[in-house]
């Protein structure tokens, strides 16, 4: 454990046709995983809209990840193909809104891939632990924040 | 504008028209009918801007069957595109009619494209493709950009005139009064209430601007939808408000080869 005794909280959408199937293997493998994530079992990683992913963070998530299942395999055809739009896009909003998008990871893991499902969550606690606790995402009301309310300009 | 609207009205090819009235020396939305045809004034230049798509996608909304006309700027017609795209208004059931915008308030509005395609009163103005408050953002830093936001977003006093005034803001049941998703007893609200509607831009917005211009406090939104939608253009290649068949990639689950890049 690190010094500062910084433990992430990760949330964690898995696909109940893999990745938690992976999860399992993993366990039943008695594969090592840091024990900071928490995890959704969610029918399709297509059905995480991006409003989940927010709220995970506005509620203080330090990282969230989504896993389902590979391009292709999509209990559903194609419901990844979805997941895998999204998260690219909100990616790219929590860049320009100031926050981190490697907080937010998507991976492919099947129901076979126990040990890919293992490094996985190494791999994420590890960086999350590194990137420290998540900027707060409240926005404060001026007054509390002590900040005087300056006028704003027309444009 | 009398003519031409007046001739439409008269032969009957619609059953009322959205156009401009002066009321107390402004010019406001007025709907026009065979019965106040009489009404009608001439065309004539104005800043003033009005969520007119709105007014027209309630009138249609209450008689889809008639046809109605509309008197549009660039914006406008941008945002015509994306209704119909959306099934919310059909294409033979509009006659359209196109207004430039002055010089002056192209460069207020920081427009691309100030005009419609189809012009009838006025003449195209130079589009104006920077902005420059989204290449201020740019050139931030990731944490005093996400403070910039922050100090911006506390002012938000959740009146959802954002979302009201919006043209392609059509939904019934909307996401921002979800309150297991944004808790809703909050002042300012959860910055997500703003991310959330930005999710909801991306590939819809048409960047008319109305948003930020009548938020009471005057929070820049029109820069973070400006820039989702150019994330949807970057990454699916999807330009909301262009006409033709492509419609945003949110709503279709599309073919492999199309998909983003960076297979995980």
């Amino acid at each position: 454990m690190e010094d500062n005794g910084f433990e992430p909280r990760i949330l964690a959408f898995l696909c109940n046709w893999c990745s938690y199937a992976g999860a399992d293997l993993a366990g039943v493998s008695r594969l090592q995983y840091p024990p900071n994530i928490r995890v959704i079992r969610v029918m399709c990683s297509g059905s995480v809209s991006p409003h989940h992913l927010l709220h995970a963070l506005q509620q203080g998530a330090d990282g969230v990840l989504v896993a389902g299942c590979h391009i292709g395999d999509c209990h559903y055809l194609k419901g990844n193909y979805m997941t895998l739009k999204r998260v690219t896009f909100v990616e790219g909003l929590l860049g320009f809104a100031g926050g981190d998008p490697e907080r937010l990871r998507l991976e492919w893991i099947s129901a076979a891939e126990g040990p890919k499902f293992a490094e996985v969550v190494n791999d994420f606690t590890d960086r999350i632990r590194s990137l420290g606790p998540a900027p707060s995402f409240e926005a404060v009301p001026l007054v509390r924040a002590g900040v005087a309310i300056e006028t704003v300009a027309a444009r | 504008m009398n003519t031409k609207i007046g001739k439409l009205l008269e032969e009957g090819a619609v059953e009322g028209f959205m156009a401009y009235k002066t009321v107390h020396g402004d010019l406001m939305p007025w709907f026009f009918t065979k019965d106040n045809l009489a009404e009608l004034e001439h065309w004539r230049q104005t800043p003033a801007r009005y969520p007119i798509l709105k007014l027209l996608l309630a009138v249609a909304r209450r008689n889809p069957e008639a046809t109605y006309g509309i008197l549009v700027r660039g914006c406008e017609e941008r945002g015509l595109e994306e209704l119909y795209k959306w099934n919310q208004l059909q294409r033979d059931k509009v006659i359209v009619l196109g207004q430039a915008c002055s010089p002056e308030l192209a460069s207020y509005c920081e427009c691309s494209k100030p005009f419609p395609d189809r012009l009838d009163f006025g003449e195209a103005p130079a589009g104006i493709m920077e902005s420059r408050r989204v290449q201020e953002l740019r050139s931030m830093a990731n944490g005093t950009r996400s403070d910039w936001w922050l100090s911006h977003f506390n002012r938000c006093i959740r009146c959802h005139g954002c979302r009201d005034v919006c043209p392609v803001c059509f939904c019934t049941e909307c996401s921002l009064q979800h309150t297991e998703l944004i808790p809703g007893e909050k002042l300012p609200p959860d910055t997500s209430f703003h991310l959330v509607r930005a999710i909801h831009m991306g590939g819809r917005c048409i960047d008319c601007g109305l948003c930020e211009e009548v938020c009471p406090a005057r929070i820049p939104l029109r820069a973070l939808y400006k820039e989702v939608n150019r994330l949807v253009g970057e990454i699916f290649d999807y330009h909301a408000g262009t006409g033709g068949d492509g419609r945003s990639p949110f709503t279709f689950l599309g073919e492999e080869l199309l998909l983003p890049q960076g297979a995980r």
